[in-house]
């Protein structure tokens, strides 16, 4: 790891004041997006939760060098959508932003040998394949910490990498079914699960994983040994339904689908508003938010309604305040909804799409959107993080690496094989 | 390895001051399984989780709520009164002394009380310093008020969640603020580097809002190719069948991709030979046919029981899981093999199996603890380790500090 104590890699921002062009040492700006500068991860990474948790780590510094092969080993999202080039999936891009790209076959005996030269060179090891199958090519713990005792190895399989169900294939969708989130994502009494179209389980996965990865690499630094941390998608999962476990565990009730009703909050929901598919929420949790809403929709004599006077009267009476709320939102326009209830201290919110996610002037604000001005699917905005890091530089983020780019320089530079060598492997498809 | 304690908790020596109610709980339950010493501060009535249902049976108190229990286990907590001087000096004596400051107040309110993150690192040059927020610390929303819906609302995942001839569906639990707490705890381990590499400090800003709207591509789809999606039941975007299919006993999740279409023929042998055509290969085509596809499937799947069937599935290498109730999970023999819930015993809540740390070190995973009591650590925290006498603490206590 390249040692960085007191040498901090700083950048330098342009400030115009008027017609002067200077630099000023206030102006020495750290950059957020190269507090893991000198950490390098080998990434066998396919679909979502992987290639994004590598994309997180790349966007915060870290050199994340995805290993493929188009000898059985591509990411699965190199084939989603209708082009052909399999660097030009917008799904693929979307999730390795930042990445540098290796291309080796691991089924060949050179090739795994390689990347267990490489394991002696880097800092960590990120996978989500299915448990063993880099065991089976050489490439297990073990062999993988030969090189480098001190390696970090973090893996993200959706089952966990032990137990009776561990070599099942899963999808974030089917794990968020498995948990009991999609019994649970519901409007009550209805005769058919929902869930969601998507796949929360790796949203869930691709944020825990770097979070595992540097805490790990933290613990590494300190005890100059490696370790293995097996994040189970599934349990990553359960994490966030652990209050709804607890009902089960402690009062053995079965919970049920509560759609849109909020225990401490009434009305509460989802409210259809002018326009087509256009919707708003509201929250009304204590009597100050009751009061203001009441005068926002012109119905102040309710304040003093001694059927509402309480959390838990509204509470009981929700069906017939939804229905209040309702027929203000109706008339009125989604942003209008909230910019009412939210100017007098009501939380409220527009249901927004994605198109109103890319004007959002909040998210504007935090400078939310990377954008990029040419690719290989044209230019694009994308949301770069949860967090910020106040008063500290942002960078741009980059594009992934075509497939293969970073050969030469990984096998020159840093394992110092000669350009012959080099070329020979590929004719005999080691590099591919 | 040799060393237990070692092995499953990455950062223990760490202290985190959680300062959070319940939109950033569950950063300091993240920090707290990954090894840190956690303790949460409470106003002397006691965080207004406590006051949140659902409740252990008979026990609708501040003792009772299983929301606290779940979203605090393992934390120490002491009460404390940052609104009184002598309680805002404690709590900044507190600060010093942690590593980690995690707080959910709506921006600005810390500053107001003189604890505001220049406050703060006055104390402890070093601190590392994370804030929950719904829509962030500065900015045209940074004053809107927020609960789980709003956040969910206002990222984006809301309008995609559901049936399309419903309202849109929130997810159970809360899950916006449990997400922006995650990514806050990324946050964490990411200025905990820069704290060892660089040696500085850092504040954290964690946005509900910013935290949700990078869901599903909902933003990327609509910049890179000017789609705006929309609710589509439980049919996943790309693939079919990729949805949930009728069984007898219930329902299965079915993920087919072009990998596994061919797989799942096999498996269906007495399948319409209309499907045998080879452009079926094609997800995209599968995808744009979904309702026929489904309907298809369905007169297969509804053959089964939901578990025979995932597992009949799993065995020709098709990912299928049933779909579950919370119950159905807690008793999966997979679950109950690796451990993930192990009882705890809380003093009101008795003894019962509690969810663990999603992860393992090293083949072993952390001991969970129970959530604390009010002010459970108050002695231990203000006498002990801070070195309070009998008579201050007296004092503060009738003063209502702590």
């Amino acid at each position: 790891m390249a040692e960085m104590e007191g040498l901090p890699s700083r950048f330098y921002t342009l400030h115009f004041t008027f017609c002067n062009l200077h630099w000023t040492e206030r102006d020495f700006v750290l950059s957020a997006n190269r507090i893991l500068e000198g950490v390098r991860i080998l990434a066998f990474t396919t679909g979502y939760a992987g290639p994004y948790a590598g994309r997180l780590l790349a966007g915060y510094g870290a050199e994340v060098i995805k290993i493929e092969s188009k000898k059985g080993g591509l990411d699965t999202f190199r084939h989603y959508g209708q082009h052909k080039d399999i660097d030009a999936a917008p799904r693929f891009i979307e999730c390795n932003l930042g990445v540098r790209s290796l291309a080796v076959n691991l089924k060949h005996p050179t090739g795994a040998r390689l990347i267990r030269e490489l394991a002696g060179k880097s800092d960590a090891v990120l996978e989500n394949f299915r448990p063993r199958v880099l065991d089976k090519l050489g490439l297990g713990d073990d062999e993988l910490r030969k090189a480098n005792p001190k390696l970090v190895i973090v893996k993200l399989p959706g089952f966990g990498s032990e137990g009776p169900k561990s070599g099942y294939g899963t999808w974030g969708f089917n794990l968020t079914a498995f948990s009991g989130m999609t019994y649970l994502w519901n409007h009550p009494e209805q005769d058919r699960p929902i869930g969601s179209q998507g796949v929360y389980p790796d949203h869930l996965g691709f944020v825990m994983g770097p979070t595992l990865m540097v805490a790990a690499l933290l613990n590494s630094r300190r005890t100059g040994k490696g370790l293995t941390v097996d994040l189970a998608q599934v349990e990553g999962t359960a994490y966030t339904l652990g209050t709804t476990y607890l009902e089960t565990a402690v009062n053995g009730d079965d919970p049920k689908p509560k759609g849109n009703h909020y225990a401490v909050a009434a009305p509460h929901g989802c409210f259809a508003c002018q326009g087509e598919d256009r919707w708003c929420v509201i929250s009304v949790r204590d009597n100050n938010e009751w009061q203001s809403f009441c005068h926002v929709i012109g119905r102040p004599e309710l304040v003093g309604d001694a059927r509402f006077a309480d959390p838990q009267s509204r509470l009981e009476r929700r069906a017939e305040l939804n229905a209040l709320a309702q027929q203000w939102t109706q008339r009125r326009s989604a942003e209008e909804v909230m910019s009412k209830l939210q100017a007098v201290g009501v939380p409220a919110g527009v249901v927004q799409t994605g198109a109103d996610l890319l004007k959002d002037q909040q998210l504007r604000h935090r400078n939310y959107f990377a954008s990029f001005a040419d690719s290989l699917i044209g230019p694009f905005e994308i949301p770069r993080s949860g967090i910020l890091f106040q008063g500290m530089a942002e960078e741009p983020l980059r594009l992934p690496n075509r497939f293969g780019a970073d050969n030469d320089q990984i096998l020159g530079e840093l394992l110092g094989y000669d350009h012959a060598t080099i070329e020979q492997w590929r004719r005999e498809e080691v590099l591919t | 390895m040799t060393d237990t304690t070692q092995t499953t908790s990455l950062l223990s020596g760490y202290r985190v001051l959680d300062l959070t109610s319940s939109m950033g709980a569950l950063c300091g339950k993240l920090l707290r399984d990954l090894g840190m010493e956690v303790l949460k501060i409470e106003p002397p009535g006691g965080d207004p989780t406590r006051k949140e249902p659902p409740f252990a049976k008979g026990h609708a108190h501040g003792e009772g709520s299983l929301r606290f229990a779940y979203l605090n286990a393992g934390k120490r907590s002491a009460t404390l009164d940052a609104a009184k001087p002598s309680g805002r000096k404690l709590l900044l004596d507190l600060v010093e002394r942690a590593d980690v400051v995690v707080e959910d107040f709506a921006p600005g309110q810390l500053a107001a009380l003189g604890l505001g993150y220049e406050a703060m690192i006055e104390r402890h040059k070093k601190l590392i310093l994370v804030s929950v927020s719904g829509f962030g610390q500065d900015g045209p929303y940074a004053h809107f008020k927020t609960t789980d819906i709003v956040g969910n609302a206002m990222g984006g995942l809301l309008y995609i969640s559901g049936d399309p001839k419903m309202t849109p569906c929130n997810p159970p639990e809360t899950q916006s603020y449990y997400y922006a707490s995650l990514f806050a705890a990324y946050g964490v381990t990411l200025a905990l580097w820069q704290r060892e590499t660089r040696g500085i400090g850092a504040w954290i800003d964690a946005s509900i809002q910013a935290s949700m709207a990078l869901h599903e591509h909902v933003a990327f789809n609509y910049s890179a190719e000017g789609r705006i999606m929309k609710r589509a039941g439980s049919q996943h975007q790309h693939n079919a069948p990729a949805n949930l299919f009728q069984c007898k006993n219930g329902w299965i999740s079915l993920f087919v991709t072009q990998n596994h279409w061919p797989l799942l023929l096999k498996v269906w042998q007495d399948h319409d030979p209309a499907l045998d055509d080879p452009k079926w290969i094609n997800s995209n085509l599968r995808r744009q046919h979904a309702d026929y596809i489904n309907s298809q499937v369905t007169s297969f799947t509804s053959r089964f029981l939901k578990e025979d069937l995932a597992e009949l599935m799993q065995k020709h290498g098709i990912p299928g899981l049933p779909v579950n109730s919370p119950s159905d999970f807690m008793r999966d023999p997979h679950i109950q093999a690796r451990g993930f819930f192990a009882e705890v015993t809380h003093p009101v809540l008795g003894i019962f199996a509690q969810p663990g740390s999603p992860f393992m070190i090293d083949g072993k995973r952390g001991a969970p603890a129970p959530a604390p009591l009010l002010g459970q650590h108050n002695e231990e925290v203000f006498c002990r380790e801070m070195g309070i006498d009998k008579a201050r603490m007296d004092a503060l206590v009738k003063e209502g500090v702590i």
